[in-house]
């Protein structure tokens, strides 16, 4: 490269090192087009909407909070370039990922290699996570394997006096298949019978050839764990070919909605986040803050978002001006937000434990005679151990 | 019974996507790579009338299939006109570009959420009995659909002077413009019929089972069937959608479901090592391609 260049790269890069140094950059790489974009997008825009709330009232420490959205359209290719951007060229303290699981390797070694945290807020939490956690990866999405299915088949057993028939189903994704064979050996531990499973791919124009065999096999419970259009079409399908079973499946960012759309009483979400129907004092907060950025995604896709950047500003609250990344690696390891009642209790690191040391679920259904969602269980704790 | 239903209803959308593949194909020798993204253009359209004219159902229906239709024309004339004369490879990679331009617009335009047509109409989809099994609404639609578009295409392509037309132009087109045959009409006929009957499957999957990103990639899953009926005959894609959803159907009951997003692909495959032109496709077709 001659003089020249460099003196012009130079001036070039000055600027905006400087403007990274007035702010806490934080780097994303999400899903924000593409066929998945549905679950991804809103939880980004959330996120970005809270940011830009918390920057109006001052930022953190003094300091604005800027984010750095790179669209990957869950393509791993994508994701690996994207990461080597955010952190080459924006210098990002953090990364954060809010997309398919297939993205994650090429980010992990990039935040590895530049030594930085890569938070998954809104993708589904990686093992890695969990205790004992990798010492870089930290998640704050609601949905945790295995600990799902604990809940959902304790809450099947608690809700049935006759010996229950359980069928499953999930999508050809390692993370949803591998969630459903890990359900299906629970079920047997605690005295249910598995009748059926079925793994749809992605996607399916219909669901009924799989919804037949279900169907088939008699389960008076259906489980399933996976993207939400698998899971609800394939009630639905079940539905229609006469099936007058109970179906519990994982209470995506759409649940609420959802509920409202299907009207079956028979159908149930597990969750983590509240709904909107508590109508929270934070719920009002949000309606707001959506308002103000003109989100276009109905509120109740938000809390994940929501819940993203009230964790961000937490960590960022307790890295001191001027920001690291190893700074922000300390306060992440000891972490505890007030989730404001948008889950069961707060959201706790610790240095063993970036997924959160205790989860709370609740059960809702659509309410037939009362025409509304309702709440069939409330907050019941899992401590998350080793 | 109710395998026979599944099957029926699972090659009726494949048959109604392979028509639009076999019709551009047939009569312009190009492969649209863009009918995935024209069929949920479709869909969209219905959703966007389905709230226009929500007190309307019928009128919705059929003003987005009338927008099928035009944007079939549209996509001709702004784009696929200027691609003759020039390869075919060309004109194949001009669908592709089409396709990723089309998918971006569908984002910015509609955003990410799922949709639900049916439900904007103010229809549901209950199910009824068909002797010991049951059909959707919705799934009956598509068979219905699937039974008229097929035997209408038939009808005008046997019997009227533009289907006539549409045929010569297909097996020689030189002959055909000599003989007074307006091609640029045709072509933007079959783009049309393309779009409007890969855009009815659009239309009736967003009211089964929602309007999301992914209805592009089952567009491109039913291109197998075309390719195993041969992808120069409508009676050939009618066979095909019924082998491939046939095959689809009983090895999800009774072999392995994970078995269904590759069958497709193994009886496309075996097609094509015992014959590469397809059950009912021209043998010339393929030293054409």
């Amino acid at each position: 490269m001659s003089k020249k260049h460099l003196i012009a790269a130079a001036l070039v890069a000055l600027p905006m090192a400087a403007a990274a140094q007035n702010a806490y950059v934080v780097g994303v790489s999400a899903a924000m087009t593409g066929p998945v974009a549905g679950t991804y997008a809103p939880v980004v825009d959330a996120m970005k909407a809270y940011l830009e709330h918390l920057n109006a009232k001052g930022g953190v420490n003094g300091k604005p909070v800027r984010l750095v959205v790179l669209d990957d359209q869950a393509q791993p290719s994508r994701a690996a370039a994207n990461a080597k951007q955010l952190v080459s060229q924006e210098r990002v303290l953090m990364l954060l990922n809010t997309s398919l699981s297939s993205t994650y390797a090429p980010m992990v070694a990039e935040a590895k290699a530049a030594g930085i945290p890569l938070y998954f807020a809104g993708a589904v939490c990686p093992k890695d996570t969990f205790p004992p956690a990798d010492p870089l990866q930290f998640c704050s999405t609601a949905f945790g394997a295995n600990l799902d299915s604990q809940a959902a088949l304790a809450f099947v057993k608690a809700q049935t006096s006759e010996p229950v028939r359980i069928g499953f189903a999930a999508m050809a994704i390692p993370v949803s298949r591998g969630e459903i064979d890990y359900a299906e050996g629970l079920s047997k531990t605690l005295g249910m019978t598995p009748v059926e499973k079925q793994i749809t791919p992605p996607p399916t124009p219909d669901y009924t050839p799989f919804a037949t065999k279900l169907k088939d096999a008699n389960p008076n419970w259906m489980y399933s764990w996976a993207p939400w259009v698998s899971q609800v079409r394939t009630f639905e399908a079940m539905r229609r070919l006469g099936w007058a079973g109970r179906y519990i499946t994982w209470a995506h960012l759409n649940a609420e909605e959802e509920l409202a759309r299907v009207r079956d009483s028979g159908f149930f979400v597990i969750g983590t986040n509240a709904f909107l129907e508590d109508n929270l004092p934070v719920h009002a907060e949000m309606r707001a803050v959506a308002h103000r950025a003109g989100l276009s995604h109905p509120v109740s896709y938000l809390t994940e978002g929501y819940v993203a950047g009230m964790v961000l500003e937490s960590a960022l609250r307790n890295t001191s001006w001027p920001p690291t990344s190893q700074k922000l690696l300390a306060a992440m390891n000891s972490l505890k937000v007030d989730l404001k009642g948008l889950r069961g209790g707060p959201l706790e690191w610790t240095k063993e434990n970036h997924f959160r040391t205790r989860q709370y679920y609740r059960v809702w259904r659509w309410d037939t005679s009362a025409n509304r969602v309702a709440r069939v269980q409330d907050w019941r704790p899992i401590d998350v151990q080793r | 019974m109710q395998l026979f239903v599944n099957i029926a209803v699972l090659a009726s959308i494949y048959a109604l996507i392979c028509c639009g593949y076999v019709l551009i194909y047939r009569v312009s020798r190009v492969l649209s790579l863009a009918h995935g993204e024209l069929m949920m253009l479709a869909a969209y359209g219905l959703y966007a009338t389905a709230s226009l004219f929500s007190q309307h159902p019928l009128l919705a229906v059929a003003v987005a299939a009338g927008l099928a239709l035009a944007v079939g024309a549209a996509v001709y004339a702004a784009l696929m006109w200027r691609m003759t004369g020039e390869s075919v490879l060309a004109a194949v990679l001009a669908t592709i570009a089409l396709g990723i331009l089309l998918r971006g617009l569908m984002v910015l335009a509609f955003g990410t959420q799922t949709q639900y047509p049916l439900r904007d109409l103010g229809w549901a989809n209950a199910s009824f009995a068909v002797g010991s099994a049951r059909i959707s609404g919705v799934g009956a639609a598509l068979v219905l659909g699937t039974a008229l578009v097929y035997g209408g295409l038939f009808a005008f392509l046997r019997g009227t002077r533009w289907g006539l037309r549409m045929r010569a132009a297909g097996q020689n087109p030189l002959l055909a413009a000599q003989r007074g045959v307006r091609l640029h009409g045709i072509y933007a006929l079959a783009w049309a019929l393309a779009t409007f009957t890969g855009g009815m499957a659009g239309m009736l999957i967003a009211c089964d089972a929602g309007l999301e990103g992914t209805l592009v990639t089952i567009g491109l899953k039913a291109f197998p069937a075309a390719l195993v009926g041969g992808l120069d005959s409508l009676l050939g894609a009618l066979i095909g959608s019924l082998i491939v959803a046939g095959a689809e159907v009983l090895l999800i009951h009774y072999v392995d479901p994970l078995l269904s997003d590759v069958v497709p692909f193994l009886v496309l495959l075996a097609m094509l090592v015992l014959r590469p032109w397809g059950l009912f496709g021209s043998r010339e077709e393929l030293d054409r391609v």
